[in-house]
């Protein structure tokens, strides 16, 4: 078990992050608090196993994205599909469009984004994970990574442009 | 390797990340120097991606959040299946009640004046997400009031012929404060671009702030902040140097 003075340490380090990062997946406040919880519960009683302590960080993120897909697979199981099938078209958005939006806006457009992308897109904006670090996060390959981050950055920023909703695909 | 090859590459580019030593983005980025097109394209990208980034780093974060943890913690520290049920729920029963001592013992956050202006200071120096960069008065005050932060706000006249860089709004109790950046026009270390902090906020929502309009002095560690009140609206100012420096813009 972490000590005290060892877990208030990784608390102050990393709450604010990781309550950010499930924020942007959840979008509810008592969601993003539960399963910021979660995750230093486990690492409380179960932190003391990571060797290496400059993994923390990605330990923490890698616990609490686990957390967020075992909760969503309890709801729905949404289906997996191959990237390299859809086709990448990266908008051109106007900085100035985005100086328009906010936070609230921003988040509700990643909402739209297709699911399997919402994690590797919050990471992408949240995080400066390098990106084998968010390819352990995820538990995917690091080209599976990028790959979805393109393809959630370009949609991310399709929805912000249009402005109109969209519902997810499930292919 | 063609622009739109590299434009393929560039679109995972995080800027003032280590994005910038990684070598897999080397290649592309030698090309934006021979390639005005795609440098203009790259440039914006870059624009785009900080801009969003500030907006995901807007989440606010509840208050009283970490303590929350920290008190939960103490709730989980005896291993349940060392404890009869009985004694487990004793047990539970004085965690929960230790940690709402220790909680309550704990020496809170300064929810007065001083808490606040330590704060905007800590925010200040440490660093943070500029939402809107611009040089233009106009555009700053049109951000704040859309994000419905103190936009009405009088700046020392001094402080107006400095060089605006832009603003964010943080977050102070529940309370909005507008945080303006401005740039003095000496020497920063590599990385930083401002050194003066204008901050703004409803007089009623800090506790004890100052009545005066006469501006009071605080050095802190390496920085310096003045702060007085006028009208309905209390201000900061956070300079990155002493007193005197400090002064000049007041």
């Amino acid at each position: 078990m972490a000590s005290g003075e060892d877990f208030e340490s990784i608390v102050a380090q990393y709450y604010e992050p990781l309550y950010q990062f499930a924020f942007s997946l959840t979008r509810t406040e008592a969601d993003a608090c539960d399963l910021t919880q979660q995750t230093f519960y486990v690492w409380a009683t179960k932190g003391h196993q990571l060797r290496d302590k400059t993994k923390v960080k990605t330990w923490l993120f890698t616990t609490l994205h686990r957390g967020f897909l075992e909760s969503r697979r309890r709801q729905t199981r949404f289906p997996h599909y191959e990237l390299s099938e859809v086709p990448l078209e990266l908008p051109e958005m106007p900085s100035l469009l985005v100086n328009e939006l906010d936070s609230r806006q921003v988040l509700q457009a990643l909402s739209q984004v297709d699911e399997v992308y919402q994690a590797p897109v919050a990471l992408f904006y949240l995080e400066d994970c390098s990106y084998k670090d968010v390819a352990e996060i995820l538990d995917v390959p690091i080209g599976t990574v990028k790959s979805r981050m393109a393809r959630g950055i370009a949609q991310l920023q399709k929805i912000l442009i249009s402005g109109t909703k969209r519902t997810p695909t499930n292919k | 390797m063609n622009r739109e090859q590299a434009k393929e590459i560039l679109t995972l580019y995080r800027p003032g990340t280590a994005d910038a030593e990684d070598p897999s983005f080397s290649e592309a980025r030698r090309l934006c120097g021979q390639d005005p097109e795609l440098n203009r394209w790259f440039e914006q990208h870059c624009a785009r991606y900080l801009a969003l980034r500030a907006r995901f780093k807007q989440v606010a974060i509840p208050a009283g959040f970490k303590e929350q943890i920290l008190a939960e913690r103490k709730i989980h520290t005896t291993p349940a299946w060392r404890r009869p049920a009985v004694l487990l729920t004793a047990v539970a029963m004085v965690a929960v009640i230790a940690g709402s001592v220790i909680l309550w013992q704990r020496p809170r956050e300064d929810l007065g004046f001083s808490g606040y202006i330590n704060r905007m200071t800590g925010i200040a120096r440490r660093g943070y997400a500029m939402e809107l960069e611009t040089k233009d008065p106009a555009q700053v005050r049109a951000y704040l009031t859309r994000s419905q932060a103190p936009s009405d706000y009088v700046l020392p006249h001094a402080l107006e012929q400095s060089t605006l860089a832009g603003c964010a709004v943080k977050d102070w109790q529940g309370a909005k404060v507008s945080m303006i950046c401005f740039y003095s026009g000496k020497p920063l270390p590599p990385g930083e671009t401002t050194d003066l902090w204008f901050f703004v906020i409803d007089h009623s929502s800090v506790q004890g702030a100052p009545s005066s309009s006469l501006p009071a002095v605080t050095a802190m560690d390496r920085a310096t902040a003045a702060s007085w009140t006028v009208g309905n609206k209390t201000y900061v100012l956070v300079a990155e140097g002493d007193e005197q420096f400090l002064r000049k813009y007041l």
